[in-house]
């Protein structure tokens, strides 16, 4: 094979078909890796249930900012200032805690009260709302931003641990 | 690829810094000095970088953690937890919780060779030394390398690990053991205030030109658990500015923490008054909302005059238990400004540690909290050392700085900055001196361990170097020749064998002085040092010991010999190795030589 022709070819190749066939390979003295495995879905020892990650997902909200808790007491009984003074430091751990897990990002980054148009147009990531006419809407006033998890990064689950253990049990030895 | 690590062993926290050596690379070049970001358990089950490895370590029992939760990328079963985990799990049960280990590796009245930590830990758990406990961070720095550098073996690099101005002898040389023990292998010490002004060298490579002949330079140094003072002159050296450390303040247990703890006692005082008690383990969780309270109420552009600290219920009933405080501006302003940087004049010297027959054995903290007082009485102390003119003074023979440089997380408040060139200045005027320059420093939280990269390449003649020395004079006791007299113990002369400022890889031998020891018997000397005596000759004998000098762990030294027994004639000789320990040695006439070991083992006599 000439030089120019497998310079040549090569580009064509790989800018087409984003690889080099298997004939192009042996006269650059390359070699193919073999392809990474597709993941099983089998390797975790005991399998996972859906449900792990969102029993996750509020074990490390109760862990780091208590919001189990505060969701589930009564607080009916108490003014809006003790509620408020618990809530603050709730809220700011609650918030770095989710962050740093999961990436939000508005499905739509816009202005909310102003003329949008959506560029997709499936009904669980854009959802018209009011007068909205029979056929498929270009367009209208952004109402919600939306949120998509962008990047999620959980540690991974302990197979021993049982997970629906969303806080432990605290006994203080006195 | 070879790199100078550089490591800032910190009470509270450890951090680790890095620079590639490049052996042709121009002198006048900006290093590139990058930190690594260490990973450790942050929950159980979860590893995860931090740019600082906090200094705690957790002593595992078998109902903390869950099976398997405490593996990290390089050791599947941990036996210790070292980090964030061991902060966060010691919170909820300080018994098996090390801290400090730094602090308790300066102090002479425990062996700190022994299994004494915890200290408070009860009845079974198992206990590790002072010496174990470093050795554990350095451990975990070096493994933790070698997951994220797989190309750049660690024990194959140049590393330097910081130890306070203010750690004698012993103290550096079970830093060097721990070290060792941990697995390092080229390894150096280099103390902390040092580190710092080379990472403002590193910063400002026009340094030469922010500074001039005869400048003398302050370093306040006050991390988390200890406070730091030294003094660097700007001298020249073949036509080019050099420095040089000139003094050391001694050792201090006064730190960030204190502050907020004093900040949290305030607020649980505040709330007795109201008639909550809060628990032991409530102030705890008050300490740690007292110190963000703090932060955002120091802020630069901060506004709100008032921060909220609560403390959560202890029980699910969250709201019902909340306990709502606040901490305000003048709060802080007051307990910091009054409590720690009172305005005080130059001659107002802090309160001594009283001496109390019976004393709770534990960490010596400083008695007076007045970190002015304390900065008072470092530049006094300079008065009495005359041969160092390099050294700035007023008249009353105060050392005068042109320049302060600010380290340590504390030091990140203005405020506390402010206050301090305030009462600087004000020694100053008084002293008929302009005020002092504030060098412009920045991450304060992590300038050691880059400017202890950079002072690698320094080593390498890639930099420009401080010179310094060892920071003390050093004595051995010895018994005058006297009638006894009983009851009475003979009086003790202190024979110098290390002068101040000795530089490291020389060697001196002690003149006109041997001494006879028994073979195969081990004999055993005190041995004291001084920040302050400076101009004592190698071989200067001091009649009066008085306060200026302070007692360490005594040395020891074993004679063997072939030739069976007898007395041997020895004289002393003393090194100071290449890495900055100290060694002195026993050499008799026909050459043969002892090393002198210090003897940790033993509580040294008050």
């Amino acid at each position: 094979m000439g030089r120019i022709w497998l310079a040549i070819s090569s580009f064509f190749l790989i800018l087409f078909r984003g690889a080099l066939p298997d004939d192009a390979l042996a006269p650059l003295g390359l070699v193919r890796r073999a392809a990474p495995k597709a993941q099983t879905t089998t390797a975790a020892p005991t399998a996972a249930r859906v449900s792990d990650g969102a029993l996750q997902i509020l074990s490390i909200l109760q862990r780091d900012s208590r919001l189990v808790d505060f969701i589930m007491e009564d607080v009916t009984g108490y003014s809006d200032e003790q509620v408020g003074a618990a809530v603050r430091g709730l809220h700011d751990q609650a918030r770095e805690s989710l962050s740093r897990y999961v990436k939000l990002d508005p499905v739509i980054d816009g202005v909310e009260g102003t003329f949008t148009k959506p560029v997709v147009s499936d009904p669980a990531a854009v959802k018209f709302i009011g007068n909205v006419p029979a056929g498929k809407p270009s367009g209208g006033l952004l109402r919600h931003k939306g949120w998509r998890a962008g990047k999620i990064d959980l540690p991974a689950l302990n197979p021993k641990q049982d997970a629906a253990i969303i806080a432990p049990a605290e006994i203080e030895i006195e | 690829m070879k790199y100078v690590i550089g490591i800032d062993l910190g009470t509270t926290n450890s951090a680790l810094a890095y620079t590639e050596f490049k052996p042709n690379a121009d002198r006048f070049d900006k290093p590139d000095v990058r930190l690594m970001e260490i990973p450790q358990l942050v929950n159980p089950g979860e590893v995860r970088d931090e740019s600082l490895l906090p200094s705690s370590l957790y002593i595992p029992g078998a109902s903390d953690f869950p099976a398997g939760s405490l593996a990290l990328p390089w050791n599947p079963e941990p036996e210790f937890v070292t980090g964030r985990l061991a902060q966060k799990r010691g919170v909820e049960n300080a018994g098996r919780l090390v801290v400090s280990a730094k602090s308790w590796l300066s102090h002479s009245g425990v062996d700190r060779t022994a299994p004494i930590l915890p200290w408070t830990a009860p009845e079974g758990v198992r206990k590790v030394s002072p010496v174990d406990a470093s050795a554990e961070y350095l451990k975990h720095l070096r493994q933790a390398w070698d997951a994220k550098m797989p190309d750049a073996p660690f024990t194959e690099q140049q590393v330097l690990v910081t130890v306070p101005a203010s750690f004698d002898a012993v103290a550096r040389e079970l830093t060097l053991e721990a070290a060792q023990r941990a697995g390092f292998c080229d390894v150096a010490l280099l103390e902390e205030p040092q580190a710092a002004f080379y990472a403002w060298i590193e910063r400002h490579q026009d340094w030469r030109e922010r500074v001039k002949l005869g400048d003398l330079i302050l370093v306040v140094d006050i991390g988390g658990g200890t406070t730091d003072f030294t003094l660097i002159a700007v001298t020249e050296q073949a036509g080019e500015l050099a420095l040089e450390r000139m003094a050391v303040g001694e050792h201090i247990l006064l730190g960030g923490d204190n502050m907020d703890l004093a900040l949290a006692r305030m607020v649980a005082d505040q709330l007795a008054q109201k008639g909550t008690r809060i628990d032991s383990f409530q102030l705890h969780a008050l300490w740690q909302n007292c110190r963000i309270a703090k932060e955002k109420l120091l802020a630069p552009g901060a506004k709100s005059k008032e921060q909220p600290v609560t403390i959560l219920g202890k029980g699910t009933g969250l709201v019902g238990g909340t306990i709502k405080a606040a901490v305000t501006r003048d709060d802080v302003d007051r307990v910091l400004g009054e409590g720690f940087f009172p305005r005080v004049t130059s001659s107002d010297l802090p309160q001594r540690q009283r001496r109390f027959g019976l004393q709770e054995i534990g960490l010596p903290y400083a008695a007076d909290a007045a970190v002015t007082k304390h900065l008072a009485r470092f530049l006094r102390q300079q008065a009495s050392s005359t041969e160092h003119e390099r050294v700035r003074r007023g008249a009353s023979g105060l050392a005068a700085p042109t320049h302060v440089l600010f380290n340590g997380g504390v030091l990140h408040a203005r405020l506390i900055r402010d206050r301090l060139i305030e009462v600087l200045n004000a020694w100053l005027g008084e002293e008929g001196f302009s005020p002092v320059q504030p060098l412009a420093g920045e991450d304060l939280m992590h300038a050691v361990s880059r400017g202890a990269a950079y002072y690698g390449l320094a080593l390498q003649g890639k930099g420009v170097r401080i010179r310094g020395g060892v920071p003390r004079t050093y004595y051995v006791g010895i018994e005058s020749a006297m009638p006894a007299v009983p009851g009475i113990p003979a009086p003790l002369k202190a024979l110098t064998v290390a002068p101040f400022g000795m530089e490291e890889g020389t060697a001196v031998t002690i003149p006109g002085r041997e001494f006879g020891l028994i073979v195969g018997e081990p004999a055993e000397f005190r041995f004291f040092s001084s920040t302050v005596r400076k101009n004592d000759a190698p071989g200067a004998l001091i009649e009066d010991l008085g306060d200026d000098l302070q007692e360490l762990s005594p040395i020891e030294v074993n004679l063997t010999s072939a030739d069976g027994t007898g007395t041997v004639p020895v004289s002393f000789e003393t090194v100071v190795t290449e890495t900055g320990v100290l060694q002195l040695w026993c050499v008799a006439r026909d050459g043969r030589r002892w090393k002198l070991e210090f003897n940790v083992r033993e509580r040294v006599a008050q």
